[in-house]
């Protein structure tokens, strides 16, 4: 049981308590106050959900909850596993309003608009701080859904000028079944819109560790409702790759994917696109969208933990010490820290940094749906009052 | 680029299964890309045309982004430029300000002399080139002086170290001297001067509500080529309309906000008579401000214009009570009581006592001047002085011109006492006022300080 505390309208704490019931009562006996007004958790999959969902219901007297399961859990100590962190929200600081999708084929701008404007409308009820300038939607969707850019597109849209962030819900590497909480309960193929609106200064970020090489690869058949790339230069996609990373089609994994990405070049920038599996057709399935005719551009990592710790000091040099961090860190950039042996020194940064968050089957920054970043939003000092 | 390195190994091969292939391989991607490129155009709901429409949205609000933030960073090194130059014009202002204060003080002293000495010198018997020479030479300073005053009330209300000092006065004590005063300096421009008596009680500062009305008249006598002024009041609800009026040519619309600006004077100017330096109105403008005495303005061009001030009226209780009440009416000195009553003077400054020595003789006064009381006693035989002229000001560590008074009122009682200073803050005046003593301003007038001697001559007969 860990537990970090600030008198700046957040709290964070979590539990790596088995037993659902066990872990929602020590996140409630650290969260618990009086003026709780939402509380945002990311918990393993190997948690029982239901029971969880029960457990946490009940543990906080129904205040408003959101969630999702993850591929990993970042505490306040650090990276975990097999454990659940939450977020306490101070009422008097922030104005936080929910909204469930679970049709995510047929959310179109016609369904978005209306979902986004009841959400202000309900955060400018309560009063808390302008709405315009001073909220953020944070979005957790189904990782495994494959509907993540139209869903986002979509919701981008309606949001306007409101920075969005958020994360695709993990199943700890298994790959078969991602959640997200919302209203009580668990849902697949679904996605939680929250609307944060706060006093405290707040800044949306993302950042990645990955340079270009020369090598490029053209898509030459897809299959875009799978995500699947069947053939890259003509020639069976996972042949072709594995050749670019010069090992055989079989010794491809998870690690390998991480230490070599690949990317799209849109507007000079490189977005990566992660790989998922290699399937027994010798296609790959990937992470993200892709489609027949892309140019997909090799990648190679460059230091994790110098370009963490420059985005890091980046955020507090324009925010002062930041309260709190809520960090959306693909799987893969933990797995790549963990094959390097740097998984307690990445810990060390964002403890430090006062992080928590969860790891990612993909991260959602500005509508995008981008893979092998760390996306946030890190919170200032509440300003003095009456200033 | 390294496309089809991997091709590139075999190529050496050079067989033709291998060129077919690779052919196959090219057509394959150049097919792919034209797909890609022709459909790339179209607005379909594929996922991965939606990232790119993200993509591309989230570029161009980075782009704007960016140029509002160097929008921003431009305004606000602006602004920092601009705080700074105002931080150098105010602080050029108060040296300015400062600069003003000193240097008309400074002046003032010599100026003060040189009119006693030019006065003094009228009454001598001259021979008559002389006697207009010496009249230039009063008339010269006397417009000094006026400048001088006028630049001193500037920089003292710029400077805000001018407060008012209001206390309750029959508006005629005011109103008659004024009157009088410019009824002969209409006379000089051939303009007749309507003045209608008032004897309403109002609560002001009476030597800030002076200089307006006087600038007031002033600016009536500079711009009225033929006709008349109008000098009187007209009772308002909230207050005495003092008001002055003239048949000059107007002020058009354009310039009435205009004219109560620094140096700012209306088109026509009459040649030979624009002494002034465009400060009149502004003066108006600020002491109206701190007296709280709105100001207003008529003006019909080619008929006339109309300046009045509201000034409010004395609360009822303090009727009849107060020492500017008491104030008489001078002008029917015609005994003249100055002739062979003693005056003492002390001042530490030799050329302002031989200067007042100088005026107050030629007014038939048996003048006693020195530094200091004993030097004054040695000097006066025993004989007992009937008004007692005092600089404030004696020096640095002697007691102020009040303090001595008060001392030497002890051994002569009832002493009449004028304390004459160069100082203008509203305290002193109160404290020479609640000490029972008169305070005058340098530059010292000399007709002023006759009459002023004439009715407090008059009251102790």
């Amino acid at each position: 049981m860990t537990t970090f505390q600030m008198n700046s309208g957040i709290a964070t704490a979590a539990s790596n308590q088995l037993n659902p019931c066990q872990a929602a009562w020590e996140l409630a006996q650290q969260l618990g106050h009086e003026h709780l007004g939402f509380v945002l958790f990311f918990c393993s999959a190997e948690y029982p959900l239901d029971g969880l969902a029960a457990a946490l219901g009940s543990a906080f007297n129904h205040v408003p909850m959101s969630g999702c399961t993850t591929a990993g859990e970042i505490t306040p100590q650090g990276y975990d596993r097999g454990s659940v962190v939450a977020i306490g929200f101070d009422r008097r600081v922030f104005a936080i309003e929910t909204a469930l999708i679970d049709d995510l084929d047929h959310f179109d701008l016609s369904r978005a608009q209306p979902l986004v404007d009841t959400l202000l409308e309900r955060c400018r009820q309560q009063a808390v701080a302008p709405v315009n300038e001073h909220s953020f939607a944070l979005t957790l969707l189904d990782g495994l859904s494959s509907r993540e850019e139209q869903v986002l597109a979509t919701l981008d849209a309606a949001l306007g000028r409101i920075p969005s962030f958020g994360g695709s819900a993990g199943d700890d590497n298994h790959l078969t079944h991602t959640h997200v909480y919302a209203e009580g309960s668990f849902h697949t193929r679904a996605a939680v819109v929250v609307m944060l609106n706060t006093r405290l200064p707040f800044e949306v970020f993302s950042t990645h560790h990955l340079e270009p090489l020369a090598h490029k690869l053209v898509v030459t058949e897809a299959d875009r409702d799978q995500r699947r790339v069947l053939e890259l230069n003509g020639l069976p996609a996972a042949e072709v790759y594995a050749a670019l990373v010069a090992c055989s089609v079989d010794a491809l994994s998870p690690s390998i994917f991480a230490q070599h990405p690949l990317a799209v070049c849109i507007g000079g920038q490189h977005y990566i696109r992660s790989i998922q599996r290699v399937n027994n057709d010798a296609s790959l399935t990937f992470y993200c969208a892709v489609e027949t005719g892309i140019v997909l551009t090799a990648m190679k990592p460059a230091p994790l933990l110098s370009d963490l710790d420059a985005m890091l000091q980046r955020v507090q040099q324009r925010l002062g010490a930041t309260p709190a961090i809520i960090g959306c860190d693909c799987f893969l950039r933990r797995m790549a820290l963990e094959s390097l042996q740097q998984l307690e020194q990445a810990s060390a940064l964002l403890r430090q940094a006062r992080v928590v968050g969860f790891n990612t089957y993909g991260e959602q920054h500005h509508g995008m749906h981008v893979n092998q970043t760390f996306t946030g939003v890190a919170f200032g000092a509440l300003p003095a009052s009456g200033g | 680029m390294a496309l089809f390195q991997l091709a590139a190994d075999s190529d050496t091969a050079a067989d033709n299964a291998t060129l077919r292939e690779e052919n196959r391989r090219l057509r394959k991607v150049c097919q792919a890309l034209m797909e890609r490129v022709e459909s790339g155009a179209s607005p379909n709901s594929a996922p991965y045309a939606a990232f790119e429409r993200s993509v591309l949205l989230a570029e161009q609000v980075r782009e704007r982004t960016d140029a509002l933030h160097r929008t921003l960073d431009e305004l606000s090194q602006v602004n920092a430029r601009l705080l700074a130059a105002n931080a150098e014009a105010e602080a050029a202002n108060l040296s300015k300000t400062k600069f003003l204060a000193a240097v008309s003080h400074d002046l003032l002293q010599p100026l003060n002399a040189a009119r006693l000495f030019a006065s003094a010198l009228e009454t001598h018997s001259l021979p008559e080139a002389s006697q207009a020479l010496v009249g230039h030479i009063g008339r010269s300073l006397k417009d000094v002086e006026g400048l001088l005053g006028t630049l001193v009330d500037i920089s003292r209300l710029d400077a805000g170290v001018l407060h008012a000092d209001k206390a309750p006065f029959a508006v005629s004590t005011l109103l008659d001297a004024l009157a009088e005063e410019y009824r002969q300096v209409a006379a000089v421009r051939g303009l007749t001067l309507h003045y209608v008596p008032s004897s309403v009680l109002v609560e002001s500062d009476l030597a800030l509500l002076a200089r307006v009305v006087r600038n007031f008249l002033s600016n009536a006598v500079r711009y009225t080529e033929h006709g008349h002024l109008l000098l009187g009041c007209r009772r308002r609800a909230k207050g005495l309309e003092i008001m002055v009026g003239d048949t000059g040519s107007g002020i058009p619309k354009l310039q009435r906000q205009a004219i109560f600006l620094e140096f700012r004077r209306a088109n026509q100017s009459h040649s030979g008579h624009s002494r002034g330096l465009g400060l009149g109105l502004a003066i108006v403008d600020r002491i109206s401000t701190m007296l709280d005495h709105p100001i207003m303005l008529d003006s019909r061009l080619g008929c006339g214009s109309l300046f009045s001030i509201l000034v409010p009226y004395a609360p009822p209780s303090m009727a009849g009570d107060s020492y500017s009440a008491r104030a008489t009416p001078f002008h029917h000195w015609e005994s003249d009581p100055l002739q062979g009553c003693v005056v003492w003077v002390i001042d530490d400054d030799p050329a302002i006592t031989e200067g007042m020595q100088a005026l107050l003789g030629s007014w038939g006064c048996r003048v006693r001047a020195a530094a200091t009381v004993s030097a004054l006693e040695a000097a006066s035989d025993g004989e007992r002085p009937a008004v007692l002229l005092v600089d404030y000001h004696l020096g640095e560590h002697r007691e102020s011109g009040i303090d001595l008074a008060s001392r030497l009122r002890r051994r002569y009682p009832g002493l009449a006492t004028v304390v004459i200073t160069a100082n203008h803050e509203a305290a002193l005046k109160r404290a020479a006022r609640e000490a029972g003593m008169h305070c005058l301003l340098k530059p010292l007038k000399p007709l002023r300080l006759k009459m002023l001697l004439g009715t407090l001559l008059e009251n102790h007969a």
